[in-house]
This record gives C-alpha cells, structure tokens and sequence, in this order.
C-alpha cells in the first residue's frame, strides 16, 4: 500500500472526460479483486479502508465469453448492487473462478451516500493480457 | 495517430478523415473544428474513436464530430452517426450511459438588476430544493406500477401529477415522450436502481444554473423565443440517472455476447450493436425510449423544484419562470434526410451533440417553426453559455446536429490538479457568480480551465451553418452536482 492506501497495483490514467484505471494482479481472481478495490476507492474513497464489518452480503454468479467480458460484467454487476442497495462491497469470497464463469459472495457495508456517481463500467480498451512480469493486467475506463 | 497533415480541408471549419485512411471505414469521418480547437481534437483518441464509429455497417454519408468532440468509449463525445433502417445497426454506446441526458431552459420576466441582490439566496434555495441524489433518494419514491407509467410517458407523468404546465410539454424535443417506449424491455434491476431518483441532479458535469442574458445576436429570434437583454434565466443539465445507466449496461451486455451471431465484430467491445430490426435491437430501442422518457420526467420535476424555489425567495409564482425548450444530446431517434437529394429514414445516433432542427420542419414545435428549433449549449461556469436557433444548411451538413456544449480539454485528474478550488470559489465569486458545489474536488473538476473556449465552439458552428447565434447568457450562479 502506498500513503494513499492504494494498492501499487492500480494506477490511476489520464482520461479527457472520465477514468481511465490500470490494474494488475499475480492472479485471474487477484486481478479482479484489484478492480474491485480501485471501482470503490472511485464511488467512496477511503471507505473500506475504514470499515472492517461488513455485513451486507450479496451472491454473485457471472458468465461470459471470456476473461475481459467477464472482469466487467462483475464490475458492472457490483455497481448494479452498490447503487440498488447503498452499500459498497469492499470484498469478494470467489468460490468458484474460470475464464467463463465466476462465483462468489459480495461482502460490503451499507452508505450514506457515494463521492463519486460511477455511471459505468465500460468494455473500452479493457483486456485482460499477460504483462511482461507475468501478471494479469488491463485498463478499465469507467464512465463518471 | 492522426497528424493534421492526415485532414483534408474541405472549407474553413470543416476537415475529412478520407474512408481510405483504414481498410475497414466505410465512410469518411467529418470533423467540424476551427483551426484554433482542431490541436485540442488531434492530442487524445477523438479520431481513432470517430474512424471506428466509420467502420459500422449501414452507417451513412460520414462519421461526424462537432467541435466541442473529445475522446470517449466507443463513440467519441460530440459523435454523430446515421444509420440506414434497411441494412444499419443500433449502438448502446453511440447513446452513452446517460440515455437523454440533456439541457432545458426556464425563462424569467425579471431582470438582473431587479434581483441581484436576491442571487445568493436563490442560487442557495435551489441547492436546498434540488436534491443531487447520490447514493441517496430524492423526494418521489415510484412503485413498480408508477415508474412503468413514467416510463411510457415520460414529461406527461409529471404534469398529470401536478408537477408541471400542459404548455410545458409543448416546449420539449418529442413533447417530453419518445415514442415506442416499453416498460417490459426494462429491466427490473435498471427501475430500482431510478425508483427514487426522479427529481434529483446526479454529479460530474451536471448542474443548474442561474444566467443573465448577456448579448442578444439575433433580435427576431430571440423575440420568439421570448429571450431580452439582461434577463433572469435557469439552465438546468442532467439526464436518466442510475436508470439510464442500467438500461445502457445492460444491453450492451447483450449485444457483446449476440454480435458474433449477427458476423458484427466491431474494432472496440464498447460499440457494441445489434442489425436495427433485430429482436435485441428492437428490446434496446424501446428500453432507450423508455429510459429517455425517464430522462425527460426528471427534468420536469428538477423544474417544478427550480419553480418552488423562486417562489420562496423572490415571493412570485414558480409558474412565472417559462420552459423555452428542453433538448436531448445522448439519444438515437429514427427521423427522415436527405441523401442524396432522396429522402430516407435513418436512425440518427448523437452523443454529446444536439439536434438542431431549422425553421419549417415539421418536429420543430408550432410556436417557434417560424424561428427555427431552440438549441441550448452550456459553457463552463465562470464562462458563458448559449441559445442557439437550428439552421437549414445543417441538415444535409450533418443530419441536423450540432454541439452540446463546451467540450472538455483536461482530464479530471489534470484539473484537479492545476485547479486551486477555493480559490477558484473566490474568483467566480468576485466575478459575480455564486457557486454552490458538492465538494471543492468537484469544483476543481469542472473549472473552466478543464474545457474549451467556449466562445470558439459556437462561432465555429454559427460559421459552418449548423446552428445560428441567438443569444449568450451570463452565469451569476452555479449549483454543481
């Protein structure tokens, strides 16, 4: 964690109207977990950093056509919830996790209100690719 | 990376990707941009992102962008594309997330030097009356039966319920109401995310604020849109909040998983479509329907709201402040050009940019047929913004659009950055502005240095015969979402 309390694996890009994030992970399911991570520190900064009982849970069951597909339909899925429920879900137990398909129980805590309205997350120029230390990488605009 | 030496010029504020510049464009891109913003255009991916649009089967004539244009996902901001019903597809991501989000004008009888004094107050109680809405629930919570009525009539809702003037339906882009909307193309998921969201502001580049008229350009216009020097007006901008968002998310859910099935395979995911007399194409275009309609009732009750308030402060009737018009500029409508000198029907996607119909047609409302269609561009704050009349020539130049405003130039996090927003806060209070913001990061985020001049997109459009000059309107007060 830097001072920020960000994970050095997300990097926050340049985008002339919205936000453009980089994430790695070592894993397929770390990969998502980091997504996960910079998604929330968008909709309520610091937030899960602060609450460590989470007591909203939600199941989430996901397919798609692959790897990238499915990074941001879970994304999406999470927001969905997020916005529908006021909550944020700050953690992801994945049980089960293929290329296609993940499984998994959304834990999270319930807010007053968001900082930022996260309007979307976007398939554009998301894809999920092998970088040059082995990791799981991509860049995810999301629509604010 | 397209280089300006790539353009040809073909007039003063006109530019062309030529169709051969990548094997697979089917049209050329048109760039409409005056020397001046044309660096502003060419520094992010605003051209490879029109040169896709390009690609889409059934796409008509050329790929357009307006001078306001920067990069988005999928479409570029300020895209333009027409599709042919016949052969054409439909595109979530041509539309944005934010399915009609748009901009209306109320108008005044008072003059600023008649208020002036009143304007923090004012500029304080719509802040109080206008909730932003995130995360948190506006006012008006529907039931699941009640959210279905407004989504198949949109405005209408709101002025049965006492939220509005029968006239005020008369001064909206479609009467407030897109047609073919079906609440059952819907999903449930997208209605509870807006079930308490009508009525409320959202945040980013959304806003109302309080204008004065600060140049007249074109008297007789102005006349019929009943806009004089030095008066009082309300610009209010925000769309179909999270419900918008969810019809958008989910549909090009679909689509993404449909497309190989149709042979699409789009150069980006994010401009994801469907053949326009598919079944999933035709679910998207009543759900986008529905969704704009959604859109449409949220402006009216943030105008019944801006109504209250000025009864509260200023002690006259909230009826007193008029609709001029209200316009959509994230919206696909099916509507009939020229091509060729043959008319056809298309199915016109704008995103970021706004219809301008010239005087005569038909889908101009009665009262301003004569003058030609309202069109209303927000500035920055601290800027200004405009009322422009639609033009003939601009409906052969680009299927009857033009811009939508200022067109961002910084990055969020590059104004965040060079923009110190309390001292900002000063400055525009100096100037005369009051602001009004959720936090001093989103001030910062919509300084005025974080967006084009303004002043230049307009007469870049007012030159090119896309729109004409009406009027330019002062900001004396700013509530940012």
């Amino acid at each position: 964690m830097n001072p920020l309390g960000m994970s050095p694996s997300l990097e926050f890009m340049p985008h002339t109207a919205d936000v453009r994030l980089k994430a790695s992970g070592e894993t397929l399911p770390q990969l998502f977990k980091t997504c996960l991570e910079g998604m929330n520190k968008l909709l309520k900064p610091g937030f899960c950093h602060d609450n460590r009982v989470l007591d909203v849970y939600d199941k989430i069951d996901i397919s798609a056509m692959d790897s990238t597909v499915l990074l941001i339909d879970f994304l999406s899925e999470v927001l969905t919830l997020s916005n529908v429920n006021k909550a944020v879900y700050c953690e992801c137990d994945i049980e089960k996790m293929s290329d296609h398909e993940l499984k998994g129980l959304l834990k999270g805590k319930n807010v007053e209100g968001f900082d930022n309205d996260i309007k979307a997350v976007t398939y554009h120029e998301a894809d999920v690719q092998l970088n040059e230390h082995g990791d799981f990488e991509t860049i995810i605009v999301f629509d604010i | 990376m397209i280089t300006k030496s790539d353009l040809n010029r073909i007039n003063k504020y006109l530019w062309e990707i030529p169709a051969s510049a990548r094997s697979d464009m089917r049209v050329p891109a048109h760039i409409y941009s005056s020397e001046e913003l044309l660096d502003d255009l060419l520094k992010d991916r605003t051209t490879s992102q029109i040169m896709n649009v390009a690609t889409l089967p059934g796409i008509e004539k050329a790929a357009i962008v307006m001078p306001d244009g920067h990069e988005g996902y999928g479409f570029p901001i300020g895209g333009v594309a027409a599709f042919r019903m016949s052969d054409g597809v439909i595109s979530p991501g041509g539309i944005g997330y934010d399915i009609n989000c748009g901009v209306r004008l109320l108008i005044s009888p008072v003059r600023y030097d008649e208020m002036k004094t009143r304007i923090p107050e004012l500029t304080h109680e719509l802040t109080r009356m206008i909730p932003k809405g995130m995360g948190r629930g506006g006012k008006i919570k529907l039931s699941m039966e009640e959210m279905d009525r407004v989504l198949l009539t949109g405005a209408e809702w709101a002025v049965k319920n006492g939220y509005g003037m029968p006239e005020d339906l008369d001064r909206m882009e479609s009467k407030g109401r897109l047609p073919g909307a079906d609440p059952g193309m819907v999903s449930d998921q997208a209605k509870k995310r807006g079930d308490d969201q009508l009525g409320t502001l959202g945040a980013g580049n959304h806003f109302v604020e309080l204008d004065r008229v600060d140049v007249v350009f074109d008297q007789t216009i102005a006349d019929a849109f009943g806009l004089f020097p030095d008066q009082v007006v309300i610009l209010i901008h925000t769309g179909s909040r999270g419900l918008g968002h969810q019809v958008a998310t989910d549909y090009l859910r679909t689509f993404v998983s449909k497309m190989p099935e149709y042979g699409l395979h789009p150069p980006d995911r994010e401009l994801a479509c469907a053949p326009i007399d598919s079944p999933e194409g035709k679910r998207y275009l009543a759900a986008m329907a529905a969704a704009a309609n959604f859109a449409w009732c949220n402006r009216q009750l943030i105008t019944w709201e801006a109504r209250r308030a000025w009864e509260n402060i200023m002690g006259m009737p909230g009826e007193n402040l008029m609709l001029l018009y209200d316009v959509a500029h994230n919206i696909a409508k099916v509507e009939t050009h020229r091509v060729n000198g043959e008319k056809e029907q298309l199915i016109v996607h704008r995103k970021g940019a706004t219809r301008s119909f010239g005087p005569g047609n038909p889908e101009v409302p009665e009262i301003y047929r004569e003058a030609g269609q309202p069109v209303l561009i927000p500035g920055s704050m601290g800027t200004h913004s405009y009322v422009l009349a639609g033009a003939e020539p601009g409906m052969t130049h680009a299927f009857g659009s033009t811009c939508h405003g200022a067109g961002r130039r910084l990055s969020r996090k590059a104004a965040k950055r060079e923009v110190d927003a309390p001292n900002l806060r000063k400055q525009l209070e100096l100037q005369g502005i009051s602001v009004e913001a959720g936090s001093y990061a989103g001030l910062a985020e919509e300084a005025p240095v974080a967006y084009k001049d303004v002043d230049l997109v307009v007469e870049t459009v007012h030159q090119a015969e896309l729109a004409v000059k009406v009027a330019k309107l002062r900001p004396v007060g700013v509530i940012k979402g």
